[in-house]
């Protein structure tokens, strides 16, 4: 049994932060609220979501499990006006999503959630730096490393005690540093990793530029990328492997 | 009943079966990758363990799996997102220094819009890679040669009867099916080295009964194309007409191709007699497929495949045995090493045609062997010079007609004079232009400037005192030297009337046509 009323933001922004790294993914119904956990085909990016009961206008579920096709179900949404409410109930017989926007009614033929790629554990990883900044900033540093290269190295000086941003093109570089007073917060530890733009850059389209972002790091090791929504109601965590710096 | 294949495939490399070369070869590729850095390809026939070993290596090692395979949309950016950027970064869990394993499923297929540009992409990520990636393919040999050099190759071979027996105890035991050996045996010789299709066949089987026996597996055998070497083996020694043509159809060959296959190698069998009666059945096929191509009513086929398979066993007089060697046929080799001389055959036809105005088969049939008999060796020099300077040959097409070295001097000399020749010619057809067009006061020798527009100058400088048929006369006088039009062309009824009207005209300018000689 799973049914629910969301204003159309939360929901759009739920599924656009998971759509930039898969087209289908499993959303548990949990009774609390909904979690999605994805991989993509590559294995490099992952996403873990939650969005809390609190955050709908109205949820109600028993621990269900359903697949979905992210694209068709984003459109959907993107039907309602700006503060428009989305209703959700889930047909357990026809394994159809029914949703209600404004009068109109759509029926979702819903996908076999055995069909759709296993969903990742979550490394339990220990990453020594944490730089506390805003949406924006990481929009504009992943903007201007995408000028000159497909690849952006994130790190912290333990000494100088900054965060810095740099990607190296072939001919043009990009240097990026931001001290205490421009970061919200810093934890300091040896962090240097080398990252893939292309993604960088699908994960920031969802950052939203007002959020307060948390980034993990460490020496050679993946990122971790952690965010609230909907009024802090919905976290999203991602998880970005590194690219191998070696030859 | 989940399928057996999956719950019985491998998880270790030690469990991988039949294939220990192989195996040992994967294995040692992987723990030497840090030196090496080079991708692995694994090929070998379908069901052999290839994609398993590659899996079973992977949990082996603790490295994460990415797999792309043939049911995944592959095109050059597909490959370039998920290969390649898997290739490229680090695990999940452990970062920079932690190895995952890409696997490309069906390296070697690449096929039609949904892949592509595949090929191209699979090499690039395969030589930009820092991670071990394995190719699991096939066919070695579909795969392109920069990719094979860019690899180490292991091959995985068929497994033999000794090694699916043992698997297929093991899953019978596991399952809890009563069998009889012999029935296991069954399986294993009837999958002729696909593990996998034995696996298959042994769940298909054990679904229905309780116990296996060998009947049970008789009855389910599957559908298999024969080799077109065992069926020239069955054609051509012993099978009646009726089995003839029943094998043939599991023989996945057109009947073009049959007939190519039948018709070389049936002399290593028939002889005298019997040989001259199969082909002409074999004669028989060919002239129903000429029906096909013709018609393109391909229900015609039946008949062909009638005629060279059963026509064929039936004109053999007595058995044959032992073992021949067959061979492909020589039908395609020999088009492809005739292929320049057929082009320079076909461009010389061309002009010919263009020049006589007929169709390009007749030149070649009808008019290029009289020229070629009539030049044998520039025999008849002054000839030749003549059809050198009308269908403008040069050295290696004069030599291809009339048989003389491309690089001798006669032939060098030959096409000088004929050069000079059309020079000449030139010359004279300007003058004549004029001087038949009616025009007073004619200049015989012509004019240097003239030469080249003659007919259209002709034309027009005769201002309207031109009559139809001295205009008519005039195109004929001036063809007459030029080519060898009428008298070729038309064959027998000019070659009588054309002397008296031809030698009219080469009074006039003292130059004959090749009609002359007809």
């Amino acid at each position: 049994m799973f049914k629910a009323i969301v204003s159309a933001e939360t929901l759009s922004s739920a599924l656009d932060s998971v759509s930039v790294l898969v087209d289908e993914c499993k959303i548990h119904l949990e009774e609390d609220g909904f979690t999605i956990r994805a991989v993509d085909p590559a294995n490099v990016g992952m996403v873990d979501l939650s969005l809390d009961a609190a955050a709908f206008e109205s949820y109600e579920a028993d621990g269900g499990l359903i697949g979905v096709d992210l694209s068709r179900l984003e459109d959907i949404a993107g039907m309602a006006e700006s503060g428009g409410l989305v209703q959700l109930e889930l047909d357990e017989e026809t394994r159809k999503l029914h949703i209600q926007i404004d009068g109109l009614e759509y029926t979702l033929a819903l996908i076999d959630p055995d069909s759709i790629r296993q969903e990742p554990d979550i490394p339990d990883l220990d990453l020594p730096a944490s730089v506390v900044l805003e949406g924006k900033d990481i929009n504009r540093s992943v903007k201007a490393a995408d000028m000159v290269s497909d690849h952006i190295a994130l790190g912290v000086d333990e000494g100088e005690e900054f965060f810095y941003v740099d990607a190296e093109g072939d001919t043009d570089d990009v240097h990026l540093e931001l001290t205490t007073t421009e970061l919200i917060d810093l934890q300091l530890g040896p962090a240097h990793s080398l990252f893939s733009l292309d993604y960088l850059k699908d994960m920031n389209k969802a950052i939203p530029a007002a959020a307060e972002v948390t980034l993990e790091l460490g020496e050679e090791f993946p990122i971790k990328i952690h965010y609230g929504f909907a009024e802090g109601q919905g976290q999203v965590t991602y998880m970005l492997a590194p690219r191998i710096q070696s030859d | 009943m989940a399928d057996w294949t999956e719950t019985y495939r491998p998880t270790t490399l030690s469990a991988v079966r039949g294939n220990d070369k192989a195996r040992d070869a994967l294995r040692n590729w992987a723990e030497r990758w840090e030196d090496h850095r080079k991708a692995a390809i694994v090929h070998g026939s379908p069901g052999v363990g290839k994609t398993s070993a590659a899996h079973a290596l992977a949990a082996d090692m603790g490295w994460p799996v990415m797999e792309l395979n043939a049911s995944d949309d592959r095109q050059a950016d597909v490959i370039k997102r998920v290969a390649g950027e898997a290739s490229k970064t680090g695990t999940l869990t452990a970062g920079g220094s932690g190895r995952r394993l890409v696997i490309l499923d069906e390296a070697d297929n690449f096929h039609g819009n949904a892949d592509y540009g595949g090929a191209r992409e699979v090499t690039r990520v395969v030589k930009e890679a820092t991670q071990p990636v394995v190719l699991v393919a096939n066919e070695f040999y579909d795969m392109s040669n920069t990719l094979r050099n860019a690899c180490e190759t292991i091959e995985f071979r068929d497994v033999s009867k000794r090694s699916i027996v043992p698997v297929l105890r093991d899953i019978c035991r596991r399952e809890g099916v009563e069998y009889d050996e012999a029935a296991l045996e069954a399986i294993a010789d009837s999958t002729s080295g696909d593990l996998r299709s034995a696996v298959n066949d042994l769940q298909a089987v054990a679904e229905e009964t309780d116990r296996l026996t060998v009947e049970d597996v008789v009855t389910g055998e599957r559908d298999r194309t024969e080799g077109i070497f065992e069926y020239l083996d069955t054609l051509l020694k012993n099978a009646s007409a009726e089995e003839a043509l029943k094998a043939s159809y599991d023989v996945d060959e057109t009947p073009d191709e049959l007939l190519n296959w039948v018709e070389d190698n049936v002399p290593k069998e028939y002889a005298g007699g019997e040989l001259a009666d199969a082909y002409e059945f074999l004669s028989q096929a060919d002239r129903w497929l000429g029906r096909v191509r013709a018609t393109q009513e391909y229900t015609y086929w039946r008949y062909a495949s009638d005629n060279l398979t059963a026509g064929v066993a039936a004109s053999r007089r007595e058995p044959k045995g032992g073992w021949t060697r067959y061979g492909p046929p020589s039908y395609w080799r020999k088009l492809g090493q005739t292929r320049s001389t057929r082009d320079r055959r076909d461009s010389i036809a061309r002009r010919v045609a263009d020049a006589e105005g007929t169709s390009l088969a007749t030149a070649r049939r009808e008019l290029l062997p009289y020229l070629s008999a009539m030049t044998h060796h520039c025999r008849n020099r002054d000839l030749t010079v003549r059809m050198a300077a009308a269908y403008g040959l040069d050295a290696s097409e004069l030599s291809f007609i009339t048989g003389s070295g491309a690089d001798t001097n006669k032939v060098g000399s030959i096409v000088e004079d004929a050069a000079d020749l059309v020079a000449e010619q030139a010359v004279e057809k300007g003058g004549n232009a004029f001087f038949d067009a009616g025009d007073p006061s004619p200049d015989d020798t012509g004019d240097g400037s003239e030469t080249a527009e003659s007919d259209e100058t002709a034309a027009e400088s005769g201002d309207g005192q031109v009559t139809l048929g001295a205009t008519l006369e005039d195109a004929a006088g001036a063809d007459g030297e030029d080519t060898v039009t009428d008298s070729e062309g038309d064959g027998s009824a000019n070659q009588t009337d054309d002397p008296g009207s031809a030698s009219a005209h080469d009074e006039d300018d003292g130059q004959s046509g090749l009609s002359d000689f007809f």
